[in-house]
């Protein structure tokens, strides 16, 4: 008879316990670092992509090209191992001091994540009519205030449902971090498998938790789309 | 002026990152990838009409059951599927997996659970009216749905389906973790081996992906502006 | 939602189910109908197991026990890569018939898988930047660079409690790291190390540390649902043992005209 008996208790308790736990924290850490940064950037890239100053608007394209083009866990290699060739020492020294392994797949996930943020943004501001931009352009405002206070807040609004989504799949994408030894959960229930050959439970735990995250990020959508966007129970327009 | 790139480290190796160690061992490398890409797309066209269609089904034995199981696969990281697929095939077939089989089959599985939703959000678009219209010339529902419906949904689902094989083939990169020696991982074992060239290996493995997934994303938007087009018309 | 949570649990009881349901058919016999025996093997640790750049071939030290015990047992002999981390698991789930990829015997993995006789006895070192360690103790608050799933990593955790360690797929991968000032020390067996050191263009500088952390005896995995093999094997080991194969190999690899000049002060015994 084999030893493979399932045993949720081994990682309910004690030490593995902890490690999940831990896994768990960075895990929430990672994304929700990445997840800020990427709004940001992702922001900045929309507006970009749809300024009139034609290299400014390449260069975006291009960026997103690329980032939504290429396999993230690719991506967080070349942050980590090739990083070191293209970035000058002092820059090297100062990151590999502190924690290089979580900063880079922040970098990585930052970068990805920001592209598909951006083609979101960017449908939300193609859904406000140009007439809006066009009035308060003629009112006096400049291309970016106009941005800034008339099409965003709009934008925005509109665009939070598949920003979500976005955070859920950046927080599904951490567990590739992995790959470059960030012990987030994943990494913790490998851990796990190959000191006490728990796999089953272990996967058991780690499943459960991402479930528990996705879920209550998919019922917080639906309770805006809900409430918020259609709080007469409308369908969109 | 000395370059801080050398790329001869590729030239060197180009041979192992088509095909890796063929034919004195397994296939390997970017002719792996593309075949493992290949075979889990058609799996998944098949696999996600079906979990779709279940979804819809108006008998709720079914249908709650398929969009839980739809619902829960979709809320855990690929890798994790992965994983449970080397616990769940073995146990199924009763006798060993190999590992391609196995990222295949968790690629499939994975990819058809988010093509499901897009064959739902298909089959939505299509008025009621049409089922209804089908039916009361004495169709039955299901002939309805593949005479009538579906071959317009699907149309409207094309540039979506491809959008998600573009995922489907960035995540066989996946398959580096669990060992299947496809381009990614002949890339880490080249950079493991060669230890001074990371930045040109993995600029170069990025620029292959890029341009398989660029083609098939020009594609899909290529596909998006002639359809839409011809509703029109 | 209510609904959607009763059928992932009922989904989830399912699959738990099924993974009691594994069985076996995988034996001595099936092995020999078949002709061919899967063996696992690390695929770029130099000289254990490592492609060959010109003739991308599977090579090593490990390799060449993998093509002996093959040869014993009248089959071809497949090799498959694996790592630290998935060893094990391939082994139980049948995906590979023997193990032989620098693997220590130790008490918890006994529990999991049989083990031959130590093909290999090897002892758990660092390397570090030259001149940089002398004792142990300058290790204990730096970044230690090791593998998932290995010794090295248990080991490593319990002699240096407040280091943290990084654990990466593989071995080069970790070496890498080092290199490039992400973690101060690797550390593993003294034949990977070596192995490690002596195929890297910046070996000057760096040295292995003068103090080891423990004994590593390498022993071949076998699944516990087949003894007969086990048999087979440590009867090939002892064959190879008298016959001289097993120096043979050792100074193939190991010999003082190789890369990786060690001295064998072991012997294949039960």
């Amino acid at each position: 008879m084999s030893a493979t008996q399932f045993d949720l208790s081994v990682v309910l308790h004690g030490k593995y316990a902890e490690w999940l736990y831990e896994g768990l924290i960075t895990t929430l850490q990672l994304s929700s670092i990445s997840c800020v940064l990427a709004f940001f950037l992702g922001l900045n890239i929309a507006i970009m992509r749809m300024t009139s100053f034609t290299p400014v608007r390449w260069f975006a394209q291009c960026y997103l090209e690329f980032f939504r083009n290429t396999p993230l866990i690719v991506q967080l290699f070349f942050w980590y191992f090739g990083s070191y060739q293209i970035l000058p020492k002092p820059i090297n020294d100062f990151l590999n001091q502190y924690n290089f392994e979580f900063v880079a797949a922040v970098i990585a996930l930052t970068f990805y994540t920001s592209a598909f943020i951006a083609e979101d943004i960017r449908s939300g501001i193609t859904a406000i009519p140009k007439e809006q931009m066009e009035a308060s352009r003629s009112s006096g405002f400049s291309y970016l205030r106009s941005m800034h206070y008339i099409i965003l807040p709009q934008a925005v609004r509109h665009t939070i449902p598949p920003l979500i989504n976005q955070f859920l799949n950046l927080t599904k994408n951490s567990s590739m971090a992995m790959v470059i030894g960030v012990g987030e959960l994943t990494y913790q229930a490998r851990q796990i498998e190959s000191q006490a050959f728990k796999s089953f439970e272990a996967f058991f735990a780690a499943t459960f938790i991402y479930i528990c995250i996705s879920f209550s990020i998919t019922i917080l959508v639906t309770w805006y789309d809900k409430k918020v966007l259609n709080p007469l129970g409308k369908g969109t327009p | 002026m000395e370059s801080i790139f050398d790329f001869s480290v590729i030239s060197d190796n180009f041979l192992q990152l088509l095909i890796g160690r063929y034919p004195h061992g397994p296939l390997g490398g970017l002719a792996l990838t593309l075949i493992l890409a290949f075979i889990s797309v058609i799996l998944s066209i098949f696999g996600g009409l079906i979990l779709g269609l279940l979804c819809i089904s108006r008998n709720k034995f079914i249908s709650l059951p398929i969009i839980a199981i739809v619902n829960i696969v979709r809320a855990m990281p690929l890798l994790m599927v992965i994983f449970w697929m080397f616990f769940i095939l073995p146990s199924i077939t009763g006798g060993k997996i190999p590992e391609n089989t196995t990222v295949i089959c968790a690629l499939s599985i994975f990819t058809s659970c988010y093509i499901s939703q897009i064959v739902i959000a298909g089959i939505a678009s299509i008025p009621r009216g049409q089922t209804e219209a089908s039916i009361s010339t004495g169709l039955t529902y299901w002939q309805s749905m593949r005479y009538i419906i579906l071959p317009q949904g699907l149309r409207n689902m094309i540039p979506s389906f491809v959008n998600q094989f573009v995922s489907l083939i960035k995540d066989t990169s996946l398959g580096y973790i669990v060992g299947v020696s496809e381009i990614t991982q002949v890339a880490m074992q080249i950079n493991n081996r060669t230890q001074i060239h990371s930045a040109e290996i993995f600029i170069f493995l990025a620029f292959i992906y890029f341009i398989i997934c660029f083609i098939f994303t020009s594609l899909s938007r290529w596909l998006e502006k002639s359809l839409s087009w011809k509703k029109v018309i | 939602m209510k609904l959607n949570r009763r059928f992932f649990l009922v989904a989830l009881s399912t699959l738990t189910f099924l993974s009691f349901t594994k069985q076996s058919y995988a034996d001595v016999t099936e092995i020999k109908k078949k002709g061919s025996i899967i063996v696992g093997v690390k695929d770029s640790l130099y000289p254990f197991g490592f492609v060959d750049e010109k003739t991308r071939r599977l090579q090593g030290y490990d390799i060449d026990f993998a093509n002996e015990i093959g040869k014993k047992l009248g089959v071809k002999v497949e090799l498959k890569a694996v790592t630290s981390a998935n060893r094990i698991p391939l082994l139980s789930e049948e995906n590979v018939d023997l193990l032989i990829c620098t693997m220590t015997i130790t008490p918890e993995r006994a529990k999991e898988i049989n083990f031959s006789y130590p093909y290999f006895i090897s002892k758990q070192k660092f390397i570090v930047k030259k001149g940089s360690v002398k004792s142990l103790k300058d290790l204990d608050d730096k970044k230690i660079g090791t593998t998932k799933g290995s010794t090295s990593e248990k080991n490593a955790a319990a002699k240096l409690p407040n280091a943290k360690i990084i654990s990466y797929d593989d071995y080069p991968q970790a070496y890498l790291a080092m290199q490039q000032e992400k973690v101060f020390a690797i550390t593993t067996d003294e034949s990977i190390l070596a192995g490690i050191l002596s195929r890297s263009i910046k070996k000057k500088d760096f040295e292995l540390s003068s103090f080891d952390i423990s004994k590593e005896p390498y022993g071949v995995g076998v699944n516990k649902k087949n003894p007969e093999l086990l048999k087979i094997v440590n009867q090939t080991l002892l064959e190879m043992e008298k016959n001289g194969k097993a120096n043979e190999t050792f100074t193939k690899w190991f010999g003082p005209k190789s890369q990786v000049p060690l001295v064998r002060d072991f012997k294949i015994v039960p």
